[in-house]
């Protein structure tokens, strides 16, 4: 019947039915395709967002980029996710994931240098060990990386204080005696006050820290005048403590043993930076000192 | 030095505060930060150890301990680390270098940053060096949940 149909037609019209009805059944392949793959393929988009945002919340909270790339890949790999790739450099992730019906999963996210907040590092770590014994479903995964977000942190006065123990600690550490310390926990206040402040302005890392170094050895040296503390250089070392970057450095020469060296290389410059520009403010004010009272401390 | 390793203690579990640890592992930190400091002014005080090499076998006691910290309470050794290894910190060093640099001593002041860079190396030497050391090893006394 149907052949007799096509023969009775002339050569175009029978070469367009058959080709609709090629159509046809291509169309229908693949919608079986798309039905049995689409809700999958669209999770994996929701996988790779997950995963992008554990590694931003790692990467941006002071975690090594071994640990980024770990945690990722965990993650993918426990929701089912295979041809993905990450590249993870210390201020960014770039993602690409597999083909899906909207097409490939592409993304890029910058991750400026942040503080390091060491309890997000360990709940991510711990959630990312969680996925992987199966307790979270996809969904679940993304509202507990949303509640680690926006964990609280530590309120200010608590901060302050503890940036002034911490301060009196290292100044009696490094040979001062307890006025020393009761000088340097003042500063060590005081210094976290301002690095508090001044965090809510858009400063360079330069300016700041030099700040701060200067800041603290005028207090210092104010509070040595007025008779509190005996060893100037013990309060000051002490006091500059709150202000050493120990999450860069510690993170860097990881990230270099690690083989990753363009992280590494960047965290350890922020580093000697820091360093640095907290000598030069030590140094700074010294000179106004000995510029403006004469005579040099000591 | 019982004052001094209290006083590394104390300095640890407020930076700890700081980098916001989580409270649970404050003790452990202020450990591992009082161990290392106590380590190394036995090392540099009773032995004939220089502070650089004071400063690599300090760093390496407190590296084992984070790591085992880290397997013991399931969470990542930099936790520990970056904490603990507060006390070794050549801050010192570098004050000196500053203070003898804008007082004009360049010799001292060469001298110290010397000494500064030295004791940064022995500490980049002590991580990288533990950090060799297979996850196996840690792994035997692990903690059950």
């Amino acid at each position: 019947m149907k052949v007799k149909d096509f023969h009775s037609m002339d050569g175009h019209a029978a070469r367009e039915s058959g080709r609709l009805s090629m159509m046809g059944v291509y169309r229908e392949i693949r919608e079986k395709d798309v039905m049995s793959e689409t809700k999958p393929k669209q999770d994996d988009n929701k996988v790779l967002e997950a995963a992008m945002e554990a590694g931003h919340i790692l990467l941006e909270n002071g975690a090594e980029i071994s640990r980024v790339e770990e945690t990722m890949e965990r993650i993918c790999r426990h929701f089912g996710v295979e041809s993905e790739s990450f590249f993870v450099l210390s201020n960014g992730i770039f993602t690409t994931g597999s083909q899906s019906p909207g097409g490939q999963f592409a993304k890029v996210l910058h991750i400026p240098v942040k503080g390091a907040r060491l309890d997000r590092v360990v709940a991510v770590n711990q959630l990312s060990r969680e996925v992987e014994e199966g307790r979270y479903s996809i969904e679940q995964t993304r509202q507990r990386l949303e509640q680690i977000r926006r964990m609280p942190g530590k309120s200010f006065r608590i901060q302050v204080l503890s940036s002034g123990a911490g301060s009196a600690g290292f100044c009696y550490l490094l040979g001062g005696s307890l006025t020393d310390s009761a000088a340097a926990f003042v500063s060590g206040v005081l210094l976290y006050i301002y690095v508090l402040s001044i965090s809510r302005f858009h400063i360079s890392k330069i300016t700041k820290n030099i700040c701060g170094g200067a800041w603290v050895t005028c207090i210092c040296i104010l509070s040595y005048r007025l008779g509190m503390g005996e060893n100037l250089s013990q309060m000051i070392m002490g006091s500059i403590m709150p202000l050493v970057p120990g999450v860069p450095f510690t993170n860097g020469i990881r990230d270099i043993a690690d083989g990753d060296y363009i992280s590494g290389a960047v965290r350890l410059l922020d580093a000697i930076l820091v360093f640095l520009c907290v000598a030069i403010g030590v140094g700074v004010m010294f000179i106004i000192y000995h510029r403006v009272f004469g005579g040099i401390l000591l | 030095m019982m004052g001094q390793t209290a006083a590394a203690f104390l300095g640890t579990v407020a930076f700890s505060v700081l980098y916001g640890v989580p409270r649970q592992y404050y003790v452990y930190c202020g450990l591992v930060g009082g161990a290392g400091w106590l380590f190394y002014s036995v090392l540099t005080g009773c032995t004939p150890c220089t502070v650089t090499e004071a400063t690599f076998f300090a760093t390496f006691l407190v590296v084992l301990l984070s790591r085992f910290l880290a397997v013991w309470e399931r969470c990542p050794a930099t936790v520990f680390l970056t904490t603990g290894i507060f006390p070794l910190v050549p801050g010192a060093g570098i004050y000196w270098t500053a203070y003898y640099l804008v007082t004009d001593r360049p010799a001292e002041a060469a001298d110290n940053g010397f000494a500064a860079i030295k004791a940064a190396f022995a500490i980049v030497l002590g991580i990288v060096l533990v950090f060799e050391v297979p996850d196996r090893f840690f792994r035997t006394k692990r903690k059950h949940r």
